[in-house]
């Protein structure tokens, strides 16, 4: 059956469905991505959030077809887009899809973009490649698009190196590049990490913008549960290449099912609304997220770490439960009323 | 009142930097303008601000491991830059780092043992014996067991590496603690486990942090008192609550407001403020307020311009260095 949720009136633009995938390293095999079944429709925000290694970008590179070559390969799944199963595509629909209503933006600008080139000139390229635009047609919607991300001097600027603009500027080129063919779903991947909170709020703001001008879907990938909060509608927990939690972004909030949602919420000193003279200790979700080799194993890979731990979390694998709009996989999910 | 641990006077950073023709003058990055705080015994003093900021600068100035331009630091009174060679080593020691990367601070050849041993090894004459229980005491009270003594750091994970770091910058008994983004570069949860065990050090030993971070919610949850820095200049020095209720700079306002929250009041209550443009180039610093390119409220009329503004008193632990606080 299918696991994911009933789709609302529309059809999904993005339907992932069972997916697993398997990475090979020097430990042998393990599937980076179990068994992952989620949804996105035109114009809304879903937020990817988890620790460190727990399968996000995977995530990502199997829906841009970027997956590394030779060490991954999609065991079983699906990856339906405007209801073409990507998975099964050729090499040159893929290409064709990604720039064309497919985009990523990156963590670190600098990686992703061509040292060599001016800006402008890697805007055209892209241009060029999916709408057959000529190079001076090219710098012309180079600057326009500069503009409309809000880099200062666009005129001039369309003509610096990537070297020679601030890590906002940088990251403000990739989003007008992720914008030059006016994707329908753009991946974000922490693109705002390595900046300041003024600059993240600037790039957000604009992604924002963007999103109710063209009803673009925004996969947004995060570590921050704050970000999660400001901007989506629905978010996705995922821990160890697993899918643990799902729901409305306010619920999940304000009522984290997964004891390991409660641990990512409560362990962050959070800026609250009215600040308290009183401090007390942070939560404390001890140890760290297992290695590759362990994925996969039918147990909750959380276990080593949840203050609820029972035999049964050590033996069996938990099934996502789905209720109305949520979903967790845990013997012993905590949101009150909303799993029992 | 009693003399601070910590005294910073007008300190100055400037760092040569080539660019342009060559026969023009040098050209000079104004890292650290002026600055001057103090630190109380036991007390979590905050630097915030954005990159590139100077908070770096500053606390390797204050530890005199880069020279500054001009200014006084006096670590319990004493003129810490007037010192001799041997008792600057001394008093050196009694300044510890704690680094952002716990992976490129800790020598890969050595055990962590030794790593954690070596500021006593530099700094006294200890017999194996006192060395080798200071180690266990220490290993003990930052959470590391005794059978990992003789690991290597690449045979632990990111933050038990950064309790490496801790237990090598607490274990000589420092005066003050330079924690220098100790957490930025660790997962969630062991950013938690890291600030509850630095927070629980500081009451057991009595420790004086000066605190560096960009995260404006670890930065409320460790500090006492906060200076916000802007482009080398301290614009804002404030204790936490009155830093935190009710920021008086336009630039604390805007970086406070752009903090994403999981609080829906404060989402409520606090309107974002997204500042336009970037940052002035360092290079060439502007006579005015270093923020006025970007202050939603700068004037000409009053002064804004023209001179960077003096702190003013907000209140009795509470100063900003804005023309508008006065209006
Ligand atoms: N090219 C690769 N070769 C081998 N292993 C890889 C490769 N890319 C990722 N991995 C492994 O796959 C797992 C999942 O990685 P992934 O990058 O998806 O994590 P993530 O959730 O994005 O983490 P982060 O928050 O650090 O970006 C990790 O254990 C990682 O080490
Ligand atoms: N060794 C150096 N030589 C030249 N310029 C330097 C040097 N170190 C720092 N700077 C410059 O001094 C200014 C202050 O840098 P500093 O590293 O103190 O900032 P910071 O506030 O610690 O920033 P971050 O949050 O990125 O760590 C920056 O403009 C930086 O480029
Ligand atoms: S002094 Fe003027 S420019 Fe500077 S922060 Fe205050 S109002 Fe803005
Ligand atoms: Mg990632
Ligand atoms: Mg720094």
């Amino acid at each position: 059956m299918n696991d994911s949720f009933r789709s609302q009136n529309k059809p999904a633009l993005l339907k992932v469905q069972n997916l697993t995938i398997e990475l090979t390293t020097r430990l042998g095999t393990a599937p980076v991505i179990d068994d992952v079944s989620f949804e996105l429709h035109e114009g809304e925000t879903l937020c990817f959030v988890g620790e460190s290694g727990c399968g996000k970008s995977m995530t990502a590179l199997a829906l841009m077809g970027l997956l590394p070559e030779k060490v991954s390969r999609i065991a079983s799944g699906s990856i339906e887009f405007n209801g073409v199963d990507v998975t099964q595509a050729s090499a040159d629909f893929l290409n064709q899809l990604r720039g064309n209503e497919l985009s990523m933006i990156f963590q670190e600008p600098m990686t992703s973009l061509n040292p060599v080139f001016t800006v402008g000139e890697q805007i055209a390229e892209v241009l060029r490649h999916h709408q057959g635009v000529d190079k001076s047609t090219g710098v012309k919607l180079a600057t326009q698009l500069l503009d409309q991300v809000k880099i200062p001097e666009a005129h001039r600027r369309v003509h610096s190196f990537p070297h020679e603009l601030s890590g906002g500027q940088r990251q403000r080129v990739m989003i007008a590049m992720a914008l030059a063919c006016q994707p329908k779903l753009l991946i974000a991947d922490e693109p705002t990490t390595a900046l300041d909170v003024t600059v993240q709020a600037q790039i957000f703001d604009l992604l924002d913008e963007l999103q109710k001008e063209h009803n673009t879907a925004i996969m947004l990938i995060t570590h921050d549960m704050g970000v999660v909060a400001e901007m989506a509608e629905r978010m996705v927990v995922m821990y160890a290449g697993r899918k643990i939690e799902e729901g409305p972004v306010d619920e999940v909030l304000q009522q984290p099912a997964h004891p390991y949602t409660r641990g990512l919420i409560a362990c962050v000193p959070h800026l609250q609304a009215f600040m308290h003279e009183e401090r007390v200790p942070l939560l404390e979700v001890p140890g760290v997220v297992p290695s590759l080799n362990q994925f996969g194993g039918n147990q909750c890979l959380f276990a080593d770490r949840c203050d609820q731990v029972n035999e049964r979390c050590l033996n069996n694998r938990p099934e996502n439960k789905y209720t109305n709009q949520r979903s967790v996989a845990c013997w012993y999910p905590t949101a009150e009323g909303v799993f029992l | 009142m009693n003399t601070p641990l910590l005294s910073v006077e007008n300190l100055k950073v400037r760092f040569p930097v080539k660019r342009g023709l060559p026969w023009k003058a040098a050209q000079y990055v104004h890292a650290v303008d002026d600055v001057s705080f103090d630190i109380q015994r036991g007390e979590t003093l905050g630097l915030v601000g954005e990159s590139g900021s100077g908070k770096t600068t500053t606390a390797l100035a204050v530890a005199k491991l880069i020279n500054s331009w001009e200014g006084v630091v006096k670590l319990n009174g004493t003129d810490f830059f007037s010192l001799d060679k041997e008792s600057l080593r001394l008093e050196r020691a009694n300044i510890q780092f704690i680094f952002q990367d716990p992976y490129s601070s800790l020598n890969p050849r050595l055990t962590a043992e030794r790593i954690v041993s070596e500021p006593l090894r530099q700094l006294k004459n200890l017999s194996k014996k006192e060395l080798a229980e200071s180690v266990d005491d220490i290993f003990d009270a930052v959470g590391l067991r005794p059978e990992q003594k003789k690991l290597f750091p690449h045979q632990f994970s990111g933050g038990q590496r950064q309790r490496i770091g801790i237990a090598r910058a607490i274990i000589s008994k420092p005066q003050l603690v330079i924690c220098d983004e100790p957490v930025s570069a660790l997962d969630v949860a062991v950013q938690a486990q890291i600030l509850n065990l630095l927070r629980d050090l500081q009451k057991r030993f009595n420790l004086t942090y000066l605190f560096i971070s960009h995260d404006l919610g670890v930065v409320q949850h460790m500090c006492d008192r906060i200076a916000v820095m802007y482009m080398g200049k301290i614009v804002e020095f404030s204790n936490r609550m009155e830093l935190f209720n009710s920021p008086q700079h336009p630039y604390t306002q805007a970086l406070l407001s752009a903090v994403p929250s999981v609080d829906r009041k404060r989402r409520e209550r606090v309107q974002r403020i997204v500042l336009s443009g970037d940052p002035p180039d360092p290079l060439n610093p502007v006579p005015g307020c270093h923020f006025a390119a970007r202050c939603p409220s700068v004037d000409e009329s009053i002064g804004c311009l023209k001179k960077f503004p003096p702190l003013d008193t907000v209140s009795e632990s509470h100063q900003v260095a804005c023309y508008r606080f006065k209006r």
